[in-house]
């Protein structure tokens, strides 16, 4: 069994040899093929190789286009700070919609043209080219929430939701439009899957994750589903609040980062897949073979039988090889036997 | 009398322009501003505190309670400074060299501010050595950082070394937050204390300040 036959078969809960490894992998990735990470983000060709490395190192299933947050908003205009060795990140100083009429005349970039966007459409196609036959390929978008705070600054749009509620719903309206457009290049180029990142959702609280951001989201995975995609919901921090709404979307997949698995699988229900979460730092950065494989075969306990071994969030880059082989060692020694 | 209770509830509950008029007003009426600090707003930002860590306020919640906090206390230290009242303490707060990551930090230190503490913020990507001449100009007892990165933590480890380097390790104290560290690696590196949310900087930095 390859990983897109292993994938596609737990998606629709037939028999697979092996459980799926999915850990997400950015500056570990880049640092396996000793490249710089400013080289890894803005050079399809640097981070293909550096995936493409890493999965046939560590056996994951799956290859990603994910590098950073900032893409789109580098796109739009947005002032971004670039680093030699970590990933670029918004200077929110200067915020592109400090000045919030200035959404009325901002205009979505092109992802077919030159750009930060239109170099990942390159990394996908590129995948499909070079491991598409036997790995799955991710594609990658800002939820709505993330993007609307790298637009806006994330300190701003906490205030903006209670402040100015009508600014956040219109602000949302474009950044849908901007996500949707970038993941359909991104699905023509050839990816099978697509992983949203919404970070700041996990900031805002139940209420406002609900009123605000779920349907947004929620028109966002339908739209994905409409493309053809299957989707993976990635949402950084703490999420315990939020699971339920989460499990509500209909993504084939969810990430749990610091929430609990047993509480992801009691608010979403016994067929969702789960993906995670064992704890990037203190488990798979400083922690020991034996401490990672207890840990993931913890969350495995309380997931199981939909589950795919992940961390909770990016595998930071100096984590230790060993620690990443007892996370393959896991997948391959553990054969699901009922999926559904 | 102005009806003080309100402006506990004012800040509880982020009404910036509610709690700017009743601190007015009572000031006005010379109403002790101290005794509005001490009795009513410190009491509204730990009950702030309480929610945020009990799950029943997040951070929209707890930037309101800052901002309409910070506003009536801009209305009251003027008054207070000019009767020779002191700060706890004296906090240079800052997001560390390569992080542009503040929401956390700026939480924390609209909360200290919030809390009595006079508060340096010297913003995002903050070098060691810009903590430490910070701290030689102001005599804080406090640095506070935070980072959201793993590879921007180091950092924090930097501006230790410095402050030995210049003599200064035993006059300050060193607090830090942020997602990717832990309480061992904050030891590890010779802080003086990590805290997971704002509330609980706000208990450290208490604890700090009086050790």
């Amino acid at each position: 069994m390859n990983s897109r036959e292993r994938f596609f078969s737990m998606l629709e809960g037939k028999p697979v040899d092996r459980l799926l490894l999915m850990p997400i992998t950015m500056m570990f990735a880049a640092k396996r093929i000793d490249a710089k990470y400013f080289d890894y983000v803005t050079n399809h060709h640097v981070l293909v190789d550096a995936q493409i490395a890493t999965a046939t190192a560590f056996d994951l299933d799956y290859v990603s286009c994910i590098s950073d947050p900032t893409r789109e908003a580098a796109d739009c205009g947005a002032a971004i700070k670039f680093y030699d060795n970590q990933p670029p990140a918004i200077d929110e100083t200067n915020a592109l919609l400090a000045d919030k009429r200035k959404l009325g005349q901002l205009k979505a970039p092109s992802p077919y043209k030159e750009g930060r966007m239109h170099d990942r459409v390159r990394a996908a196609a590129e995948f499909k080219n070079r491991v598409g036959e036997d790995k799955i390929i991710e594609g990658w978008i800002e939820g709505p929430c993330a993007e609307a705070a790298d637009l806006r600054g994330i300190s701003a749009l906490m205030l903006d939701f209670i402040d100015d509620p009508q600014f956040v719903l219109d602000l949302f309206e474009f950044v849908l439009e901007l996500e949707l457009s970038f993941a359909r290049a991104q699905a023509e180029a050839g990816v099978d899957l697509m992983g949203i990142g919404d970070a700041a959702a996990s900031l805002v609280g139940p209420a406002l994750y609900e009123d605000f951001v779920l349907p947004y989201q929620k028109r966002m995975v339908n739209a994905l589903h409409e493309m053809g995609l299957k989707v993976r919901l990635h949402i950084c921090g703490n999420t315990s609040r939020i699971l339920k709404g989460m499990g509500s979307l209909g993504c084939e997949i969810v990430d749990i980062d610091l929430a609990s698995m047993a509480d992801g699988r009691e608010a979403m229900g016994p067929d969702q897949i789960l993906l995670g979460n064992i704890n990037p730092v203190k488990v798979l950065l400083d922690g020991t073979p034996e401490i990672v494989t207890d840990a993931i075969s913890r969350c495995h306990e309380q997931t199981a039988p939909r589950f795919i071994v992940g961390a909770g969030c990016e595998v930071p880059r100096d984590t230790p090889d060993e620690n990443m082989y007892a996370l393959r060692d896991y997948a391959q020694s553990h054969t699901p036997a009922l999926n559904r | 009398m102005e009806n003080l209770e309100e402006l506990y509830n004012a800040i509880l509950e982020g009404r910036m322009d509610a709690a700017q008029n009743i601190t007015e007003n009572a000031l006005q009426k010379d109403i002790n501003p101290q005794l509005l600090i001490d009795d009513h707003m410190i009491p509204a930002m730990d009950e702030a505190g309480r929610r945020f860590e009990a799950g029943e306020y997040f951070i929209p919640e707890m930037m309101l309670a800052a901002r309409a906090m910070k506003a009536a206390l801009n209305l009251i230290r003027p008054v207070l400074l000019r009767e020779g009242a002191q700060y706890v303490g004296t906090v240079v707060i800052g997001t560390v060299k390569g992080d542009l990551h503040d929401i956390g930090k700026n939480l924390v230190a609209a909360m200290l501010e919030g809390s009595g503490f006079e508060v340096k913020d010297l913003g995002v990507d903050v070098a060691p050595e810009k903590f430490v001449d910070t701290v030689k100009e102001t005599g804080a007892g406090i640095i506070a950082m935070s980072a959201l990165l793993t590879t921007t933590m180091p950092s924090m480890k930097l501006t230790v070394d410095v402050l030995k380097q210049d003599g200064l390790r035993d006059k300050v104290k060193v607090m830090v937050g942020g997602a990717p560290l832990s309480p061992r690696y904050a030891e590890e590196f010779g802080a003086d204390g990590y805290s997971e949310n704002a509330a609980a900087a706000v208990n450290l930095a208490r604890k700090l300040v009086t050790a």
